[in-house]
């Protein structure tokens, strides 16, 4: 099989953190750099070019013919795209809450509960990520009309949520397996109850992996236009959905207003992010994702 | 984690719990079944049905769309999907790997700065980013002046509008899901184990073939996962950037759904579809299945 | 603990089967044919305000300055929203979504004139439709609609071929030019079922809308020569010709007096209409028969075919409107491009686009589906 099994974080007792550190740095692989390098430009160039051209004093999107500041202003006096904004908003901010708060109940059900009806409930939660999107969205309108529901922002927040719980419990899954049940045995064996071991000692051990998936699921329900497309109703559309509405026939620059802005909010929100943790004296909030 | 055995005392106390957990997943669950299986089930349905003089879709039995999958012009759409998300789960494999490595192991204190800065532009709008995407792979756009400069490209070459245009589009989409998780297996790896290899092995490149590879496994299955699945069923990289033989299945279903109003042969081809994507899940569902009990042994 | 997680028993599958397909059947109840609406509810309604304003239209089609002035004058807000083909604005009305005006093309106002779905319009209540009716025979009873009584014309448009007069120079007139040497590669044809088949109809001398298999199969083929040197299928005529990626487009006229706005220099453009035969369509404004506020939107007809702002509205969008009086502000608008202009004499009913049975428009989407995926 494999030289190693499941990989651990503690270093072997006696070694401490800042050894491992060293080993690696003292060799810097010239090749790897150049990759990662190549990829960091290759991955802004498209943002840039948009950056670049929302600022373009004429509407081409290939010719930069001076600076200026026209497509902003006319993005801050269009009601409607600032509208949709809100819409946008408002969406993933009730689509993030829903799915977090269903999902994480359903990640820790899952891992914990060995029961027959446990497995069937994984293969269910499995099922939006195997469906493309436009069949998400055309089956999600066709049984909102089926059941009489008239088409709204509500609807896009129902349709939104469903989609998103798998990926919060996909990506929970594994990290309330990787916890270690003992230590909520432990708490029981003090005396707490079992809901009161789960909410004093498992959830708050799952808190990074919860805000991480939280904040991608923010970013992908602002993101989605295809499933939104398909649930809106008369009240304003999605940001996503409007764009998407235009793009056949060409991106108008108030667009690229509108992408520099949310990537601007954006860089702010995560330097937040990445900061605020320091202040409290803990290390970067992205190690959440290391699993920490 | 502590390696503790568990014991038989645990295992009576944990069949117990189970009725508090039934009662949170019951929620969840409730939700899914309900909404989504049902949804599904419809277009299911109306699979063999009809549709009426304004487009509505009707139900009935009527195989004309089923059948008309028959057309082998679906067939090589669905091959040629096939092989664009395939190449591009490739192509990301091979970005992510060196991006991820250089920053889990090298990155040091800007290590979580780094990552952070891939993870940004995901924030502006996908479509936004792919318009601008298409801009720079445009003939007179950056990339091609700079593979003219160094004689990589003529005048003539483009890459939009053809296979490549896709594929770029498709990894430039969904790149990111693929270092990601990578990067979380990465970062827990113990360099100890590279060190290792390396005395063992000799060299960096069957290093990583026996060491890090494997001990990366899980994360590059989950990245495989998260790129495979919707670059199948993707349609904007397909309508931006590529030409007429680069239709992929997605704007096959969004042309059937819409175009041609054939709300029938929509939902067959989405089946069908759906078919081909679940076949492929099941490698991928009995893996997660048995890493996860082995985590819990 | 157990190593492995049991699967789901029979039970279990059969309890969540049975659910879902409840869920299902409730759902599927939307399905059963519902049924067309009163002709006594369809009646026309004064122009008044009723309510605010819920608009569903391309995006980008009105220029928004003219939906500030309606919102200020009658104190009323304009909710937009937008779809991205015609199929799609149909879905969403399907779908129960109820919007005070709409803008269908010719011959989906045709269809849904026949589904019973429009309100019928009052001209007489309208203090400016003279001002097409008047002038505009072709309209006053038009084939998608008679007696023009439940829509009023918005835009006319005809659908041409666009290139870079100075990369390839002259063109012939004709559809053929698509096939000229000098743009190979650098083709594009609009993103449309009816545009690119009704283009391969007029180039073989056939019907525009044709639905018979023969006649398709020849345009089939006829396509099929073409694609080697096609580049792709996209309805953006405007970024592509002026960025280079196109040599050679199919357009829309409106796109190409669009365009004119943009360029630095106009004259590297062209635009022909070619001797075959051009397809001419036409939109109008409609109002679907739920419309919460068809006061309104009433007004807002009105309101838009106000001279200033059919003006306005021209020279946002390129498109022309078959309003009296009009003419002179397009005619400049399109000075390069005099084939952009929609005479009256244009407006023949032969080259639209025309609504065919089940059966041609199924054999038409075949058709369309080998078109594009060869």
């Amino acid at each position: 099989m494999t030289l190693v099994s499941t990989p651990s974080t503690t270093a072997p007792a006696g070694t401490s953190a800042p050894v491992r550190k060293h080993r690696g740095s003292h060799r810097r692989p010239r090749v790897l750099i150049a990759v990662t390098g190549l990829f960091f430009a290759l991955l802004y160039l498209p943002i840039a070019v948009v950056a670049l051209f929302s600022f373009n004093s004429q509407k081409s999107l290939t010719v930069f013919d001076g600076f200026s500041l026209r497509w902003y202003r006319a993005f801050v006096h269009d009601d409607v795209l600032i509208a949709s904004l809100g819409t946008s908003l408002r969406i993933s901010l009730v689509a993030m809450a829903g799915s977090v708060l269903l999902g994480v109940a359903l990640a820790v059900g899952l891992v914990r509960c060995r029961t027959r009806f446990g497995s069937l409930a994984g293969l269910i939660m499995l099922v939006p990520l195997i469906t493309p999107e436009i069949v998400t969205g055309v089956a999600s309108m066709l049984l909102f009309k089926g059941l009489g529901v008239p088409l709204s922002t509500g609807t896009v927040m129902l349709a939104e949520i469903t989609f998103s719980i798998s990926y919060v419990t996909v990506i929970l899954r594994s990290r309330v397996a990787a916890l270690n049940p003992e230590v909520e045995e432990a708490a029981m064996d003090l005396g707490a109850t079992r809901w009161q071991a789960v909410r004093l000692v498992t959830l708050p051990a799952l808190l990074p992996a919860v805000l991480a998936s939280a904040v991608l699921i923010f970013a992908l329900v602002f993101d989605d236009f295809v499933l939104a497309y398909f649930t809106t109703g008369v009240d304003p559309q999605p940001l996503s959905v409007r764009i998407y509405s235009a793009i056949r026939f060409g991106v108008q620059p108030t667009i690229n207003a509108v992408g520099t802005l949310m990537l601007a909010g954006s860089i702010a929100l995560i330097a937040l992010a990445l900061f605020i943790p320091r202040l409290f004296g803990r290390r970067g909030g992205l190690d959440i994702l290391s699993g920490e | 984690m502590a390696l503790l055995r568990p014991s038989s005392r645990t295992r009576r106390r944990d069949t117990s719990g189970n009725r508090m957990w039934l009662w949170f997943m019951l929620p969840g669950t409730l939700w899914m079944t309900g909404f989504l299986i049902a949804s599904l089930v419809l277009v299911a349905v109306l699979a063999v049905g009809t549709t009426d003089e304004l487009g509505n879709p009707r139900f009935g039995f009527d195989l004309a769309g089923v059948r008309a999958l028959a057309d082998p012009a679906y067939t090589e759409v669905l091959a040629r999907s096939l092989g664009y998300a395939l190449l591009t789960c490739v192509i990301c494999l091979l970005i992510a790997y060196p991006v991820a490595y250089t920053i889990a192991l090298y990155g040091g204190r800007y290590k979580h700065a780094l990552i952070a800065a891939i993870v940004v532009p995901f924030f502006a709008n996908y479509l936004v980013r792919m318009y601008g995407w298409s801009v720079v792979l445009s003939d007179d756009g950056p990339v091609l002046r700079a593979l003219r400069a160094v004689g990589l490209a003529d005048s003539g070459t483009k890459i939009l509008n053809s296979g490549f245009g896709v594929v770029a589009g498709l990894v430039y989409g969904f790149v990111v899901f693929m270092i990601i998780p990578l990067y979380a297996a990465l970062e827990r790896l113990d360099v100890s184990l590279i060190e290792a290899g390396r005395d063992l092995y000799g060299g960096p490149v069957r290093t990583f073939f026996f060491v890090t590879l494997p001990a990366t496994r899980q994360g590059a299955a989950a990245g495989l996962v998260l790129v495979f699945l919707p670059a199948m069923g993707d349609f904007v990289s397909a309508q931006l950037m590529g030409g007429p033989d680069q239709i992929m299945i997605g704007n096959l279903i969004q042309d059937k759904f819409f175009q041609g109003q054939n709300w029938p042969l929509g939902s067959a081809l989405t089946m069908l579809l759906m078919l081909v994507l679940l076949i492929g899940m099941l490698g991928y569902l009995r893996r997660t299945r048995k890493d996860e009990a082995e985590a819990l042994r | 603990m157990s190593p492995e997680v049991p699967p789901p028993t029979r039970r279990a599958l059969l309890r969540a089967g049975a659910g879902s397909l409840l869920a299902a059947a409730a759902g599927g109840c939307g399905f059963m044919p519902a049924k067309k609406p009163d002709a006594d509810r369809l009646a026309p309604v004064d122009a008044r305000v009723d309510g605010d304003l819920v608009y569903f239209n391309w995006a980008d089609f009105v220029d928004p300055s003219v939906f500030k002035g309606f919102e200020k004058e009658y104190g009323v807000k304009v909710i937009q929203s937008n779809f991205d083909s015609m199929e799609g604005m149909v879905a969403k009305l399907n779908a129960g979504n109820r919007y005070d005006i709409i803008f269908p093309t010719a011959k989906w106002a045709q269809r849904l004139v026949r589904g019973g779905r429009l309100r019928r319009i009052d001209h007489s209540r309208l203090a400016h439709s003279q001002a097409i009716f008047g002038t505009y025979d072709y309209f006053a009873d038009p084939w998608y609609d008679p007696g023009s009584a439940h829509t009023v014309p918005f835009t006319a448009y005809k659908t041409g071929i666009g290139w870079r007069r100075d990369k390839i120079g002259e063109l012939t007139g004709s559809w053929r030019d698509l096939w000229n040497d000098r743009a190979k590669g650098k083709v594009f044809l609009l993103d449309d079922r009816d545009e690119v088949l009704g283009m391969g109809a007029l180039s073989l001398g056939l019907d525009v809308s044709t639905g018979d298999t023969r006649d398709l199969d020849r345009i089939t083929s006829l396509l099929g020569t073409l694609r080697p040197r096609l580049r792709g299928f996209s309805s953006d005529s405007y970024n592509n010709l002026l960025n280079g990626n196109a040599l050679i487009q199919q357009a829309w006229s409106g796109d190409m007096a669009a365009m004119l706005y943009q360029a630095e220099d106009p004259s590297v453009f062209g635009f022909q209409a070619p001797k075959e035969g051009t397809p001419i369509n036409s939109d109008c404004y409609a109002i679907p028969w739920n419309a919460p506020h068809p006061g309104t939107a009433t007004l807002f007809i009105d309101y838009m075919l106000r001279p200033e702002n059919v003006k306005k509205n021209i020279e946002y969008i390129g498109y022309p409107m078959p309003v009296a009086g009009s003419e002179k502000t397009y005619a400049s608008l399109v000075e390069p491009f005099p084939e952009c202009l929609v005479t009256p004499d244009d407006l023949k009913a032969d080259v639209s686009f025309r609504n065919g049975d089940r059966a041609a428009e199924d054999a038409r989407d075949t058709a369309w589906t080998h078109v594009k995926a060869g």
